[in-house]
């Protein structure tokens, strides 16, 4: 009984050794934290989440780096995953919030979206009025026109800016210049050209046209659209205006869409999913298909891949509905954003506010993202210089934004409804009107949900 | 203390952790699941508004939910049926016949199924390339040229190369677990029976199907399990529910709402209908295969 006891109390007292072990640790820790905070002024953890994308992981410890060298008072604790939405969706539900997110909408999971819906992003409008960080300059005076007014970056169409643009990049058909000048073939400038062109190279064996998945139609359908007619129309389509998908102006497009079918490479919808979408861009560098929806990380997503001599990327802007119609090339940007729930709101706006620093562009830079800030065309080069200068060489005209925030509808899903049933309508299962009448029945829907 | 009063509190010490760790991890958030379904909640704000049955009357009517529902029935019955079949036969023969190298068929059949779902989806995206997959190729060199198909391109057929992957990696498993029972029917009955001639077939029906009867109605209780969730995976790894939804099983579309289109309640409300669709047809299925169980 005694010796029970003696166990006892011998493992009462660990117990409270321990425990008195661990906090004094705390404590220790708390006083060195103190004494650093009187060395340095207030110093702040800012949590910066980031998707690691093509770019590669690499530019965002660089950036952390020197934004710790710029601003003393800020440690960067940075996530970088491939699969970011799964990182950080546990922990935001559980509260902890990252300060700042670079996660561009449009992504599958659809987290940004969802904090878009649930009006869950913080307004940074004045990180845009503001100056850059570190520099005498402000921030919309350094950035590209027109970035920061469409509803990728206002989702309300309020005025206010929820989302910063960074990392931008052209979109529009990529093909092989090499094939078409060794064909002597020019390239297409309007619809009527291109189907002449297919017609030619359906004779040799070539099919006219080709897509990775159905998803790289956003672009695609916005460039289109845009053309079809004007800015104020592509907005009234965004902001689901009744009866707007069954103008004449989007008729053309969706008639434009199935007509593509029958130049439409045969392979192409039996490989348009996650797990072969590469194959449908190899038809590009095998020569098999002559143009793909596309944006400028392709050239380095394919790099690895074998490709027929005198390969050489090119890209143009959308086919004019008629001679001498506008073109436009869609620009793809990711955004950068803070969740209304942060902790350190204010620092996170000045680490946004950094992003258009010379010293952080230059950084991006290296690593091939291009942020859309004034002067960055003249640093370009190589290819990228051609991909970026499409603006003003080949006369195409800018396209931006995305459809407007909803309420969340169940069972409704535009980019499903728009993107999506392109497989069967290149299928042959659907007609074109059916297709239309889907997307005018979605829109119908999302109408009355719009935030 | 009395003996028996703290016997049971010894009884209530130990069983306590298994139960906590039950109640915390499965039953709560199953209810939380039935909870959800009645609200309106995109995932992350405060605003959780209460729909009553709402999202039950939005899922009855959207047919995308009703495609992916009948998606799931379609390869829950065809991959149980052939892969039963199959696996039947080749435990037969490989425990019933003299087959040179059985253990190297156990071996080589049983390997699928440790494959991880991501690299079946590889393998079978191989195999189902439309211009120099084996599928086709095959087809190609015995000049059955009509047969080759874009086995995961046309609409119609999408769902059954999708099952086919399915029962590929199934066969191995079941059939190890069907060989098992088989090899513990008593051998003196076989030999009974061949002297009264009785034929390999009958003696298939009459002594081997009764005897591994009750493990053959377990088994399809797997198939339902099984199938809803692998089918969930493959499909995220190999088509992501295309082309155009023709492959979206229910989970798969319960994904898609919980999450891509922020619908949080409504993912839940059809996780509800899985939740039960699930059960009910286990109960069904136990039910109308209950047979008396046969000693020997």
């Amino acid at each position: 009984m005694k010796l029970k006891k003696i166990v006892w109390m011998f493992a009462l007292v660990l117990l409270v050794v321990g425990l008195a072990a661990c906090s004094g640790d705390k404590e220790e820790g708390d006083n060195n934290d103190a004494a650093g905070d009187k060395d340095k002024g207030k110093q702040t953890t800012l949590k910066v989440a980031a998707l690691e994308s093509a770019y590669g992981a690499d530019m965002w410890n660089k950036i952390a780096e020197s934004y710790e060298a710029a601003n003393e008072n800020v440690k960067i604790e940075l996530t970088l995953k491939k699969n970011l939405e799964e990182v950080i969706r546990p922990n935001m539900q559980a509260g902890e919030y990252p300060d700042a997110v670079l996660l561009a909408t449009g992504r599958p999971e659809a987290l940004t979206e969802t904090l878009i819906k649930e009006n869950g992003l913080e307004d940074i409008s004045d990180v845009f009025e503001g100056k850059v960080y570190g520099e005498d300059i402000n921030v919309k005076d350094k950035m590209l026109s027109g970035f920061t007014n469409t509803l990728a970056t206002n989702p309300y169409a309020d005025g206010k800016t929820y989302l910063a643009p960074m990392f931008y990049s052209p979109t529009g058909l990529f093909y092989n210049a090499g094939l078409l000048e060794e064909k002597g073939w020019e390239v297409p400038k309007t619809w009527d050209e291109m189907w002449e062109l297919g017609e030619k190279a359906q004779a040799e064996g070539i099919s006219l046209f080709t897509y990775p998945t159905t998803g790289y139609f956003d672009t695609f359908i916005g460039s289109m659209l845009y053309a079809a007619g004007g800015t104020d129309f592509f907005n009234s389509a965004m902001t689901y205006e009744d009866g707007i998908w069954e103008s004449k102006e989007a008729t053309k497009v969706f008639e434009t869409v199935e007509k593509l079918k029958d130049y439409t490479e045969k392979n192409t919808v039996a490989n348009a999913n996650p797990n072969d979408f590469t194959k449908n861009q190899r038809l590009i560098l095998d020569n098999k298909a002559l143009f793909m929806p596309n944006g400028t990380w392709v050239a380095g997503e394919m790099a690895e891949a074998p490709r027929a001599e005198n390969f050489e990327w090119a890209m143009m802007p959308m086919p004019a509905f008629e001679e001498g119609g506008d073109r436009y090339a869609f620009t793809f940007f990711e955004q950068m954003w803070i969740p209304a729930a942060a902790k350190n709101k204010d620092a996170a706006k000045e680490f946004i506010s950094y992003m258009y620093s010379d010293e952080a562009a230059k950084i991006f830079l290296e690593a091939g993202a291009i942020q859309p800030v004034n002067g960055i065309i003249d640093q370009l080069e190589g290819q990228n210089k051609t991909f970026y200068s499409v603006y003003e060489s080949e006369g195409a005209l800018p396209a931006m934004g995305t459809f407007a925030s909803t309420k969340p509808v169940p069972g409704v899903n535009m980019g499903d409804t728009l993107y999506g049933s392109i497989d069967s309508v290149m299928s042959g299962k659907i007609s074109y009107k059916e297709w239309q009448a889907n997307v005018e029945a979605a829109s119908d829907k999302l109408r009355d949900a719009m935030n | 203390m009395s003996k028996s009063k703290s016997r049971n509190i010894f009884i209530l010490v130990s069983v306590a952790p298994a139960i906590i760790l039950f109640l915390l991890f499965m039953v709560i958030p199953t209810i939380e699941v039935f909870r959800m379904s009645l609200y309106q909640w995109g995932g992350f704000s405060n605003t959780q508004q209460f729909v009553g049955l709402d999202n039950f009357r939005t899922l009855w009517n959207d047919m995308n939910f009703i495609r992916s529902f009948q998606n799931s029935i379609l390869l829950i019955v065809v991959v149980a049926l052939i892969t039963v079949v199959f696996a039947v036969f080749f435990a037969a023969i490989l425990t019933k016949e003299n087959v040179r190298g059985a253990n190297f068929f156990r071996v080589i059949f049983y390997i699928p199924n440790i494959l991880s779902v991501v690299v079946i989806a590889g393998i079978f995206s191989a195999i189902y390339d439309p211009s120099n997959g084996l599928l086709n190729s095959v087809f190609g060199m015995l000049s059955l040229e009509n047969l080759q198909q874009m086995w995961l391109g046309n609409q119609e057929i999408v769902i059954y190369s999708i099952a086919g992957a399915l029962i590929w990696q199934a066969i191995g498993y079941y059939m190890v677990m069907y060989m098992s029972s088989m090899a513990s029917i008593p051998a003196s009955y076989y030999e009974a029976a061949s002297l009264e001639g009785a034929s390999k077939l009958k003696q298939f029906t009459s002594i081997t199907l009764p005897l591994i009867w009750n493990n053959i109605r377990t088994t399809l209780t797997f198939f339902i399990i099984s199938t809803i969730n692998l089918s969930f995976l493959l499909v995220k790894a190999m088509t992501n529910g295309g082309p155009d939804g023709s492959t979206e099983v229910f989970l798969s579309y319960m994904y898609a709402q919980a999450y891509g289109n922020s619908t949080y309640g409504y993912g839940m409300a059809i996780g509800v209908v899985v939740f039960t669709f699930s059960f009910v047809l286990a109960a069904i299925v136990t039910r109308i295969t209950k047979r008396d169980v046969l000693e020997y």
